[in-house]
């Protein structure tokens, strides 16, 4: 055994698996988050809509008999543990948001342990890097099982049970599919800019939520824009189809018009939006690399 | 191998685009091998060259050679302990070290990083945040000497330490420099803490090179004289006079032998040091840069 313990002279720095370790607290909490919510977006897609469902068939059969027993508690219950479950994921962007700004890179900027990483053997560039990818890949991973098991939750109660959100509800269609993911890595690309450029825990923390909620805002004002919608016109009043999304109405009542999108642009709409979002969080991803850049001179890439 | 640990030529630092320079015109030589003391009041500009030095800022003009190199070339080959020792407070002292292995594959000493913490009674299950200011230096030190450096930059290294332990530190630095070679520049406002253990000094004030050198070179070069208030001290340079009476005493630069009569003696390095600091028109003085030159 000699003084020397590396083993080969050629092995990369270790960065990843020190990532994980320093934030061992987050990756518990997160897969603690991900494991309950998928627990229970299993149960509402299973036993949860199934009781719903059978209590709104029972409710339908009783007619106007008032004294007809139908199990309401079944419809209650789904409804309110679909919306903990919608709040639960739609709420992880900004977590993973205030993470990154304050634990991620705030903390380490203001502590100086990000110094003390930047004169191991690797560049900062590296060193950001591997703080943006790995909890990338691992938001990815979680947002896209809780996108998918919201979805099929949500698709168990549509048709069977009357008080089953519609498709275009903000927390629905937000869960409910690849703009979940592209919305979370838009925060954590947002909190990991704002803790570059605060290089403080708090103010990177919330400038990092405000910066989500500003994307949040600004995608759901563009949302109904991201697909061409259609339309209806005619005298009087003109409703758009049921079960389609009513994007806006008006007129007179010589000439009403109606747009809307129908339940068919729900991939369509998913997918532009998600373009959009990652779009947006390339762009926050360029400007983080410019920041560090800039705190570190030429320096950050060699 | 280059026998130039640090060279820097008209060095300049400014902190943001309408900012003060921290750093400006800085040009000096640090031989390799050399242990340097880099010493200047609060705010001179010391951490600045120090985190210029261990790539961790990008000069603003200027340039910088590091080991032959560009300081982030260079980067695998550098130890450097920042001010506050920043330490991620969630590891052990033995996590904190085996990061430094798995973080410099290739070129860590485990063994001699041990030593360091077990010489300062470390347990290494305890975590960093638990950890005293003296024990965290040591922690700090370990970690950047793991690295088996060839330049080891420390920014105000022994400031929160007790006398033992800054006694003992200061000699794992020496035994490493002598053993390895290792090239150390250590800043301090305090002088005193530095006399002792350094052979070169780098004076910095008001963001410039104030004196670099040989600390044997820089003492002789200078001559602390007390002479009649009426003598004209020319030709030789005045770096600091004080007249008391009828007494004139005098830090001087002698352009010449200086007469019999005027008690000439050499002056302590803090003399020296405060002599400069006091007097920021003195003209700069490096003479290793004018060796080479």
């Amino acid at each position: 055994m000699t003084a020397l313990s590396a083993p080969a002279p050629a092995a990369r720095p270790r960065l990843t698996g020190w990532l994980l370790r320093l934030h061992r607290p987050a990756l518990y909490v997160w897969t603690a988050l991900v494991l309950l919510t998928a627990a229970l977006l299993l149960l509402l897609h299973g036993p949860m809509a199934d009781a719903a469902a059978e209590s709104w068939r029972r409710y339908d059969a009783c007619g106007f008999d008032t004294t007809c027993a139908y199990g309401q508690s079944a419809i209650l219950r789904y409804k309110d543990w679909y919306n903990y479950a919608t709040l639960a994921a739609a709420l992880v962007p900004f977590l993973t948001a205030a993470w990154a700004g304050g634990a991620l890179l705030g903390k380490e900027l203001e502590s100086g342990t990000a110094r003390l990483s930047w004169t191991q053997s690797s560049t900062p560039v590296r060193w950001l890097a591997v703080r943006l990818a790995a909890p990338a890949v691992l938001v990815t991973a979680g947002t896209g099982l809780l996108a998918w098991l919201h979805y099929l939750a949500w698709t168990a109660g549509r048709g069977r049970i009357d008080s089953a959100k519609d498709w275009y509800d903000i927390g629905t269609f937000h869960t409910s599919g690849p703009v979940l993911v592209a919305l979370s890595l838009a925060g954590l690309a947002a909190g990991a800019l704002a803790g570059l450029l605060w290089r403080r825990t708090l103010p990177a923390l919330a400038s990092g939520l405000l910066l989500t909620a500003v994307i949040w805002g600004v995608h759901l004002e563009l949302l109904p824009h991201l697909w061409p919608t259609l339309g209806r016109s005619g005298h009087g009043y003109v409703a758009s189809p049921s079960g389609s999304w009513t994007v806006s109405h008006g007129g007179n009542a010589a000439r009403y018009h109606v747009t809307y999108h129908p339940y068919a642009h729900y991939w369509p709409l998913q997918l532009t939006a998600t373009a959009v979002l990652l779009t947006v969080t390339a762009l926050l991803t360029v400007g983080c690399f410019v920041v560090l850049r800039r705190l570190t001179g030429k320096a950050a890439t060699r | 191998m280059t026998d130039t640990a640090i060279a820097a030529s008209a060095l300049g630092k400014r902190f943001g685009r309408r900012g003060g320079w921290a750093l400006r015109d800085c040009t000096f030589r640090l031989p390799a091998g050399r242990v340097c003391a880099v010493v200047g009041p609060n705010g001179a500009g010391k951490s600045t060259l120090l985190a210029l030095a261990a790539g961790l800022l990008g000069a603003t003009e200027g340039e910088l050679t590091v080991l032959g190199t560009t300081p982030a070339g260079a980067r695998a080959r550098i130890g450097y302990v920042a001010q506050d020792k920043p330490l991620y407070p969630q590891l052990t002292v033995a996590e904190t070290l085996r990061m430094g292995a798995d973080l410099n594959p290739g070129h860590w000493d485990a063994a001699a990083a041990e030593r360091i913490t077990a010489a300062g009674d470390l347990d290494p299950k305890s975590r960093v945040r638990a950890l005293s200011g003296g024990q965290r230096t040591r922690v700090a030190l370990a970690l950047a000497l793991g690295k088996r450096p060839e330049l080891l930059l420390l920014d105000e290294p022994m400031a929160d330490l007790d006398p033992l332990a800054r006694h003992e530190l200061m000699g794992v630095l020496m035994v490493q420099a002598a053993q390895h070679g290792t090239t150390i520049a250590m800043s301090s406002h305090v002088v005193a803490e530095l006399e002792d253990s350094c052979d070169h000094l780098l004076l910095i004030g008001g963001g410039r090179v104030r004196l670099a050198g040989e600390i044997d070179d820089l003492l002789t070069a200078h001559a602390r004289v007390a002479v009649p208030a009426d003598t004209d001290l020319a030709p030789h340079t005045v770096v600091e006079s004080r007249t008391t009476g009828r007494q004139l005493s005098a830090l001087v630069r002698p352009a010449g032998p200086l007469p019999d009569d005027w008690h000439a003696a050499t002056p302590s390095l803090e003399e020296l040091v405060l002599a400069h600091l006091r007097n920021p028109e003195a003209p700069v003085l490096t003479p290793a840069e004018e060796a080479v030159a």
